[in-house]
């Protein structure tokens, strides 16, 4: 008797523990881009120095797109995050950018995470952030400092 | 037995209270999943009316590209931009944004002072309106561009002349060879590289006095025409950078005492590199510094009237979480030719400022020794702190108010109090 009482408790926290794991996924923001793109991994550095215009090209030449959420979403906190700006400062950072000729343009801003899709495959170099749970097929995503979205240790969320 | 379901009994209620924890993050995180999903299908119903009412190129863009670029969407509105009008800031493929200010500069002496704009002789304070700038940029395929902005400077009698301050065919082969042909401002330190016409930008009212534009009064040959080449330098975390500039600057500059003339220094052509690293461990910070040098002809103050330019900077720059951090330090040597004449002038100055909400304060202190047998006589020596406040009213449009304390050698100390509207559109 104590022992099925005792087993099916410990079941109910196993489910309780993974639940948990979900939990924490949900605020992981992937790094995608378009299949063609031969990138498979990024290091925080690396991806701060990509949304910040300093690396314009990928690794074979490939100049890089930047797509970036609106403002108001998850992904775009995350993207000021990464950057360690407010959203002000943004807008003066990248019309300063187009300026000052470091940018031809400042990266495109789109709505919906169906735009982003369709925008990746218009763009072989383009990368956007998308929310973990909301990556569609089609987008490949990276790994950041070694890690995927959802594993112990990924940085972007 | 007893014992062993005390602690399972524990272990379930701390899990459920997590549980409830999350439960009710959940709910939020769902909340704004819904509410952004509302907002994505209004964007999207207020795109496909725009479609179909819209003008004949957005009809013909994919719906990926109906969007404005960022700076063109600086409404302080946070709505996404998909939903503003389509072409607000573009025009057959060319971009644009304009910069302008409204200033009115107030100083304790009656002569012409803190550069040119708005020193009338006989009257301490007056209102001006200094650059109106232009910047049009077009996007010819993904590594070339070109670039070019047109200023509306004030001269005296509020006259305006234009000028075509950049103009840049760009090229960007890679990362680590990126080229520009045709007027670009000299890579002389940071100051110059990263700050440009539009006032707008600058945290301060006005340019420090080593660094302001050589058609303002300021010492460096400031714009040229010729080839500059930047790129990465593969140095690992480091983040190494070069620039190499070859080309012509013609300097012709005013003088900022109130003097009349002013200095054509019939520049030859210039060489310019400069080195600095962006290292990984500290975003934001930089180090670095260049090496001009060109020949100028100035008959006036000398027979021979030819020297050797050389200028010399180094810098340090911290610009990051709402600091800005700026000190740069210049040494410019004039050596005349088939003589010992030599004249080694230093100019440095520092500026901090740090974001505060809409309000950023800051402080500048500058610092410039020019020999009085130079070309730079006007000048002399003068120092001095600044301090003031800019302070942001939106995303386009900054007030700033500035006070100056400047030491001058053989003149009485200046004051100076610079207010300032400048606006982006």
């Amino acid at each position: 008797m104590y022992r099925k009482w005792v087993a099916t408790l410990l079941l109910s926290w196993a489910c309780l523990s993974l639940s948990g794991s979900a939990f924490a996924q949900i605020g992981d923001v992937a790094v995608v881009v378009n299949p063609e793109n031969a990138a498979s991994n990024l290091t925080l550095t690396e991806l701060r120095k990509l949304f910040a215009g300093e690396k314009r090209s990928w690794a074979g030449g490939l100049s890089v797109k930047l797509i970036v959420r609106a403002p108001g979403t998850h992904e775009r906190e995350v993207l000021l995050k990464v950057l360690g700006i407010s959203e002000s400062e943004y807008k003066q950072y990248w019309a300063s950018q187009v300026f000052r000729g470091e940018a031809q343009s400042a990266p495109i801003v789109l709505p919906s995470i169906g735009l982003q899709k369709e925008a990746l495959t218009l763009y072989p170099g383009g990368v956007t952030l998308v929310d973990a749970k909301d990556v569609k097929p089609g987008m490949k995503v990276l790994k950041v400092n070694g890690r995927m979205p959802g594993e112990t240790g990924y940085p972007i969320h | 037995m007893f014992r062993i379901m005390i602690v399972v009994t524990t272990v379930l209620l701390l899990s459920t209270v997590s549980l409830g924890q999350a439960t009710a993050s959940s709910d939020q995180e769902t909340i704004r999943l819904l509410v952004q999903q509302v907002k994505e299908l209004q964007e999207k119903v207020q795109a496909l009316e725009a479609t179909q009412s819209g003008s004949a190129d957005a009809a013909a863009q994919p719906a990926a590209l109906q969007v404005q670029q960022e700076p063109a969407d600086q409404s302080g509105n946070s709505r996404p931009s998909l939903a503003a009008p389509p072409g607000l800031h573009e025009l057959g493929g060319i971009q644009w944004r304009g910069f302008g200010e409204v200033n009115y500069k107030v100083l304790d002496q009656r002569q012409p002072e803190l550069s040119t704009f708005g020193s009338t002789p006989g009257s301490s304070g007056n209102f001006y309106t200094g650059d109106f700038s232009l910047f049009l940029t077009s996007r010819i395929n993904d590594k070339a561009s070109v670039l070019s902005e047109i200023t509306f400077s004030e001269q005296p009698e509020q006259l305006f002349q234009v000028d075509l301050e950049r103009v840049l065919f760009k090229y960007d082969y890679s990362d680590h060879l990126r080229m520009s042909f045709g007027r670009y401002q000299t890579g002389i330190g940071y100051y110059n590289t990263q700050y440009h016409g539009g006032r707008w930008f600058l945290t301060t009212v006005d340019r420090p006095l080593i660094t302001e534009y050589a058609h303002d009064g300021g010492p460096l040959p400031t714009q040229a025409v010729g080839i500059s080449t930047t790129g990465l330098i593969p140095s690992g975390k480091l983040g190494l950078n070069y620039i190499l500039e070859y080309g012509s600057s013609d300097t012709n500059r005013p003088r900022v005492d109130g003097s009349p003339g002013g200095d054509d220094e019939s520049n030859g052509n210039h060489v310019n590199i400069g080195l600095f690293a962006r290292p990984d461990a500290i975003p934001g910070l930089q180090i670095g510094g260049s090496f001009y040098h060109d020949n100028i002809s100035n008959v006036d103050l000398h027979e021979s009237g030819r020297f050797g330019q050389t200028i010399v900077n180094a810098h340090v720059v911290y610009v990051g979480h709402g600091i800005e951090f700026l000190n740069e330090g210049f040494l410019i040597r004039h050596a005349e030719e088939h003589t010992t004449t030599v004249f080694n002038m230093p100019g440095f100055y520092s500026q901090f400022s740090k974001r505060l909400g809409h309000a950023r304060p800051f402080f500048r202190y500058q610092y410039l020794n020019m020999n009085p047998n130079s070309i730079f006589e006007d000048i002399l020596l003068r120092c001095g702190p600044s301090f003031g406040v800019r302070y942001d009213l939106n995303d386009n449009i900054a007030l700033k108010t500035q006070l100056d304390h400047t030491h001058r050698k053989g003149k009485p100390n200046l004051n100076g109090l610079q207010l300032q509207l400048t606006f982006a559109f």
